[in-house]
């Protein structure tokens, strides 16, 4: 009979793990902002990102009193669970945040995938959800009015590259583009494509590679027997340090080599070491930049001295635009002057400011306002922004 | 030339795939199970290389045998504790178990090494045979895995202990009768697979990026390359991974690498249908 008295206990308690984990914070507070984090599984380190920016934004706000609602400052509430990288788990907590918990908004998890999962839930209860990590245009083409993104389409990606890249290499002619079939790589793998198609270049290799593949020696040896002048590979950190690898084994060799987004993220340059250098790629943020505007961060400056101070590293393009997510809603929720969802959705749709992040003013599907799109470069294990020119700090090198 | 160049890779790439799944299937063949855990474990031996390198500067080679026999330990133990008390069990209870420990192990590295992928950048470059590049750090990944595959098939067919966990393996309430001691064999059988995985993993940390993300990829590919070669048999994992590597290698090439993994599975179902042992053909009796 004991082991009755114990058994509610323990269900709860299981109901609650299998659930994805309990509420970080039980504390009560007047403005609840729902987020489902991959904190567990292959995104670990992504949602790691995304937790880190978010926290100290909530420090900051409710140390300054909370969040102006019609002259009344409100205390702000993050409450997340752990979806363990599971898309199908991300969509029932996001249903669990806005129908249990009752949160007012939502932030969106990473990646144009799970963003688009929890953005259709988030629209059925016309809740409304800023996404930090989604550039595909294909993760807002159902205009649901609610789903809003800070990072600028893909498109921005391409035809500034592949200008530049002709500026600086005239006899550029042979490119090969080798793409991971996942939702973003495939978008910026067939975008670069048609980009480079349309300035007259002659993509002679343009395929995909499935997700879980181990070798891309097949790829490298038909892309090597076609001497390019160009190589651009998408995909993830890990496919994109085995790619540059065996590049190097097989001896494919190109003066211009683009990875997406590998170079953005320190770990890629740490996994290569010198084969790093020289790899260019595109970002969304870079701390050249130099923006001041509204939010708790004032200045470009600001948020990389802060972040610098607490992380001993430097912040990369999620972190920033994911802090910008909250920058932009604490704006729109002010504006708004209420917490009415609609109210707020509708201030947001209007946003039209600058912050330490960059412009942002949403168009008609709720991404950010295409816009140039740094191009960065590794050099001596560092990255150097080689364009736009306003923020530019270094030239490019071609690799021999 | 260029075929050349494909078959190399494939071979190459199939020797790695081997290393993968020689432990893997004598589990599977010897115990009757499906160890989730095999995918973790050599991420986790791929881990301790890295950081024998990284923070001592040992040479992955010389942490292989250290990683190898640290792997076997854990491996043993893991069997004597946990696995042999449900052993008795249907297949899907111990799959289950293993399960559960692959979720805490991959849950322990991911928080603790959380998930970004590291890798020993030592980049031992290429041998150019003839206009045929073969890299350096493949080669090694082939010699192991025809070494550790020759060693386990002595050991299996001359040794004591490898002619009792042959013993188990055909009927293990008759080796219990001849005074083996079969717990103790169980426990040995999976140490040598976790030591396989461990070795694997301090190779793989000079190839491939190490991350708890590629867990999965590890254990599926070795699914895959142990229904091809014949379950429980080490020769037929050698024989499944390097034909897996070669076909993968080749559809890469004809119908492109995005379809590549796919005529792997296919191979695979199609062995299924027309000859479930494998392409070895026995069930695992060396």
């Amino acid at each position: 009979m004991r082991s009755n008295v114990k058994f509610p206990g323990l269900f709860i308690l299981a109901a609650g793990l299998a659930a994805g984990g309990l509420p970080v914070s039980a504390a009560k507070a007047d403005i609840k902002i729902g987020a489902p984090l991959a904190l567990t599984g292959p995104l670990a380190d992504e949602a790691k990102k995304q937790e880190l920016v978010w926290k100290m934004w909530l420090e900051k706000v409710n140390a300054a009193g909370g969040i102006s609602v019609g002259g009344t400052k409100h205390k702000v509430q993050l409450v997340q669970y752990d979806y363990q990288s599971d898309g199908q788990r991300a969509a029932q907590l996001a249903e669990k945040l806005i129908t249990d918990d009752k949160v007012d908004f939502l932030l969106a998890p990473f990646g144009s995938g799970h963003t688009k999962i929890v953005g259709t839930i988030a629209t059925r209860y016309e809740t409304p959800i800023i996404a930090c990590a989604a550039s595909s245009e294909s993760v807002f083409d159902q205009t649901s009015g609610y789903l809003f993104g800070t990072l600028s389409p893909n498109i921005g990606l391409f035809g500034p590259m592949v200008k530049y890249f002709r500026e600086k290499m005239p006899q550029l002619k042979k490119v090969a583009v080798l793409g991971r079939d996942d939702v973003f790589p495939k978008s910026t793998a067939q975008g670069i494509s048609a980009a480079a198609k349309a300035a007259g270049l002659d993509v002679y290799y343009d395929q995909l590679y499935a997700v879980g593949t181990m070798d891309h020696s097949a790829s490298l040896s038909a892309i090597k027997a076609g001497n390019p002048d160009w190589v651009y590979i998408t995909g993830y950190t890990q496919d994109l340090i085995l790619a540059r690898k065996q590049m190097n084994d097989l001896g494919v060799k190109a003066p211009i080599i683009t990875m997406l987004a590998g170079p953005a993220y320190k770990e890629y340059i740490e996994g290569l070491g010198n084969l790093a250098n020289g790899v260019t790629s595109s970002t969304w943020w870079h701390q050249a930049t130099s923006y001041s505007g509204v939010g708790v961060w004032p200045t470009t400056e600001a948020f990389y001295k802060e972040f610098v101070a607490k992380e001993k590293s430097d912040p990369d393009y999620i972190h920033a635009s994911c802090a910008a997510t909250v920058v932009v809603l604490q704006d729109a929720i002010e504006r708004a002057g209420s917490l009415d969802k609609k109210k707020v959705r509708d201030a947001i749709a209007k946003t039209d400011i600058t912050t330490f992040y960059g412009p942002i003013k949403f168009s008609a599907n709720g991404m950010n306002a295409p816009r140039d799109l740094p191009i960065i470069q590794v050099q001596d294990k560092g990255i150097k922004v080689l364009a736009p020119a306003d923020v530019k700090n270094s030239d490019m090198n071609m690799i021999k | 030339m260029v075929y050349v160049q494909t078959l190399v890779n494939g071979i190459v790439l199939g020797a790695l795939y081997a290393c993968l799944a020689v432990g893997f299937s004598l589990v599977w063949g010897v115990l009757n199970v499906i160890n989730m855990l095999h995918g973790s474990v050599i991420i986790f031996g791929g881990y301790l290389t890295f950081f024998a390198w990284h923070s001592y500067g040992i040479h992955p080679l010389f942490a292989l045998p250290v990683v190898a026999a640290f792997m076997f330990l854990i491996g043993y133990v893991t069997q004597l504790l946990m696995i042999n008390r449900v052993i008795d069990q249907p297949v899907l209870t111990t799959l289950t178990l293993t399960f559960g420990l692959d979720l805490i192990l991959y849950n322990f590295m991911t928080v603790y090494y959380t998930a970004t992928p590291r890798r020993v950048t030592l980049d031992l470059g290429a041998l150019d045979l003839f206009g045929i590049a073969v890299p350096v750090d493949r080669v090694f990944g082939m010699v192991l895995a025809l070494a550790l595959t020759g060693l386990l098939y002595l050991v299996l067919r001359r040794s004591r202990i490898g002619r009792a966990i042959v013993a188990v393996r055909m009927d293990s309430a008759a080796a219990a009768l001849m005074g083996i001691k079969v717990d103790r064999i169980y426990a040995i059988t999976f140490g040598i697979g976790a030591l396989m995985a461990g070795a694997t993993g301090a190779i793989f940390a000079m190839v491939y990026p190490v991350t708890t993300n590629l867990s999965g990829t590890y254990l599926g590919k070795a699914f895959v390359v142990c229904v091809i070669g014949g379950l429980g048999s080490v020769p037929g994992a050698l024989a499944g991974g390097i034909v897996l590597g070669i076909v993968e290698s080749f559809a890469g090439q004809f119908f492109g690498p995005q379809h590549a993994l796919t005529v792997g599975f296919l191979l695979m179902l199609i062995l299924l249908v027309v000859k479930p042992t494998g392409l070895t053909g026995i069930k695992g009796y060396e």
